[in-house]
């Protein structure tokens, strides 16, 4: 292409074709009888939660201060005990000086609260985060295992990435679940995690192989040649190439595992996945819930990905 | 100072195997500079290696300073501290600066600080002709400059012996002459090299011992001066006739 060639009607084009499909979409769902709920959302994310105070002891309202729109109540029991609430305005019933028996709702608190669309992101964050570090963790060292010189050690890495890479990462969570989780007694939120960074660990071993080998051999030679031992070879030459190298595959490992991690909802951990679902059994609204689902995966993954890109730029100085 | 007695490297090929190193012996002297020439293919490079144990041989005895590399129990790492090896291809480490590059293994093997470390590094640079580039990363550097930091490299580990892998052959013609000079100016100061080159012209001038190899065999062996112009072997006279 020529440098002076312009490239507005390109880009017209490319606005022309996606707002042409965005089009299509709306004008498709138009013909179907939907009603959209957008408003039902927002209470998924934060909610207003109303939680009633109540009073631990037999005692009387002896004083009520108004404090913006709640009231500061506080109680005196007959041995001078005090007890503090801070209730709204209009759920306090009672007056001052009135006598209030344990157990007696003095008003109700209002708080907000996160959402299950929320918490569910949450859950994912953490899941993704913990199988991550410890899928690379397996992964280096599996990678590694695969270039050694012992076979038995070669073999053992063989066997884990070809038996995890040719079997379905569902059916793995069903076995670390029902299976394994049943022998050996583990938690949902340990075979949920487990099996993904067993999932992620194979895929993150081939990488890493890739890597080492792609470095080439005469790196090893001068290092070995200067009196370094394998290991300080592996650790200062091959493997800080090799991470930079592998950087771009490396994160996509990572991105796909944060989408991955949604098959842990089958058994039962509430992720975000999950929590849609339960969102739309109360709601109906299942356009709206699976489209900001979809949308909170994609903000998640796409600053995965800035990260990943600035740290690539921060790496390509020694270029 | 290395002592190679009937040293053979064999390699398993398609057609049987391959005899890459059939035999050889010879001894280095302190101080000696030994240059092997001979056709690609005839060994020489493989020997070489198998001075430093990046290549195994499969009989034979290679002794440096009284240590038998054949020796299951020699520690090849000591003995590599000991044996310096620039490459053809430079092999600079490029994810590090120059100076990283020649400071590296002697924290790691050496265990010297980085403040002796550093100091012996930009010595050594200085003496090289490229200390304005200790902090430059090696992609930065021509061919030439790459190589002199290589050599440097492997000087600081102080080694006994300096082993050149055809060192000037991936150079552009014009940057060999810098080259050279360095290695020139190392064998003027008395330190053992073994280089195998086809730089006829430094073979000659530098040599001490011209060893000729061909089919992974020494062929004939002589000072530079009998070698270059009196050849007895007419293998080393064809291989002559047609590099001069």
């Amino acid at each position: 292409m020529n440098a002076t060639d312009k490239t507005w009607p390109w880009k017209l084009l490319l606005a022309v074709i996606l707002l042409g499909a965005a089009a299509g979409t709306w004008g498709a769902v138009q013909k179907i009888d939907y009603q959209w709920r957008w408003n039902r959302v927002p209470q998924y994310f934060m909610y207003l939660a109303e939680e009633a105070q109540k009073t631990p002891f037999d005692g009387t309202v002896t004083s009520v201060v108004a404090n913006g729109r709640d009231l500061t109540v506080t109680l005196t029991s007959a041995t001078a005990e005090k007890a503090v609430f801070t209730v709204t305005a209009d759920s306090f019933k009672a007056k001052a000086g009135e006598a209030l028996f344990a157990g007696d709702t003095v008003g109700f608190a209002a708080n907000w609260r996160f959402g299950p669309l929320m918490v569910g992101l949450w859950t994912t964050l953490w899941i993704s985060a913990v199988s991550s570090v410890f899928g690379l963790i397996l992964g280096l060292v599996t990678g590694l295992a695969r270039v050694s010189k012992n076979i038995t050690i070669r073999g053992l890495a063989l066997v884990y990435v070809e038996c995890i890479r040719g079997t379905p990462l569902l059916v793995q969570i069903f076995i670390a679940y029902f299976f394994l989780g049943t022998v050996f007694n583990l938690s949902r939120n340990v075979c949920g995690v487990g099996a993904l960074a067993l999932f992620a660990g194979a895929y993150v071993a081939e990488i890493v192989r890739a890597g080492i080998q792609s470095i080439s051999k005469g790196q090893a030679e001068a290092a070995r040649s200067l009196g370094m031992t394998t290991f300080q070879t592996m650790w200062d030459i091959i493997l800080p190439q090799a991470l930079k190298r592998i950087l771009p595959p490396l994160s996509g490992q990572f991105i796909s595992l944060i989408k991955d991690s949604s098959l842990v909802s089958v058994i039962a951990i509430t992720d975000l996945t999950k929590s849609g679902r339960e969102i739309i059994t109360s709601t109906f609204a299942t356009f709206e819930v699976w489209i900001v689902v979809a949308a909170m995966y994609l903000l998640v993954t796409s600053l995965l990905s800035q990260l990943v890109y600035y740290i690539e730029r921060r790496f390509a100085v020694s270029d | 100072m290395i002592k190679a007695k009937n040293v053979v490297k064999v390699f398993p090929g398609y057609a049987g195997v391959v005899r890459a190193v059939d035999g050889v012996s010879t001894e280095v002297a302190r101080g000696e500079v030994v240059v092997i020439i001979g056709p690609s293919g005839s060994g020489k490079s493989t020997f070489l290696r198998c001075i430093n144990g990046l290549e195994t041989f499969t009989e034979g005895h290679i002794i440096i300073d009284g240590v038998d590399l054949a020796n299951k129990k020699t520690n090849i790492n000591k003995v590599r501290a000991e044996v310096g090896m620039v490459f053809q291809q430079f092999n600079l480490f490029p994810h590090m600066t120059v100076l990283e590059n020649l400071t590296l293994a002697q924290r790691r093997v050496r265990k010297r600080s980085k403040k002796e470390a550093e100091d012996k590094a930009r010595m050594l640079l200085r003496k090289v002709g490229i200390h304005e580039k200790a902090n430059e990363y090696p992609s930065r550097l021509s061919g030439g400059q790459q190589q002199r930091v290589a050599i440097a490299r492997a000087l600081a580990m102080d080694p006994k012996i300096m082993l050149f892998d055809e060192p000037t052959s991936a150079l552009d013609p014009e940057m060999v002459g810098e080259v050279l000079d360095v290695m020139k100016q190392l064998a003027k100061e008395g330190m053992t090299m073994m280089v195998v080159t086809h730089e006829m012209g430094f073979a000659r001038e530098v040599a001490d011992r011209v060893i000729f190899m061909d089919e992974g065999k020494v062929v004939e062996v002589g000072t530079p001066e009998h070698f270059f112009t009196n050849p007895q072997e007419e293998r080393a006279k064809l291989f002559l006739k047609q590099v001069l």
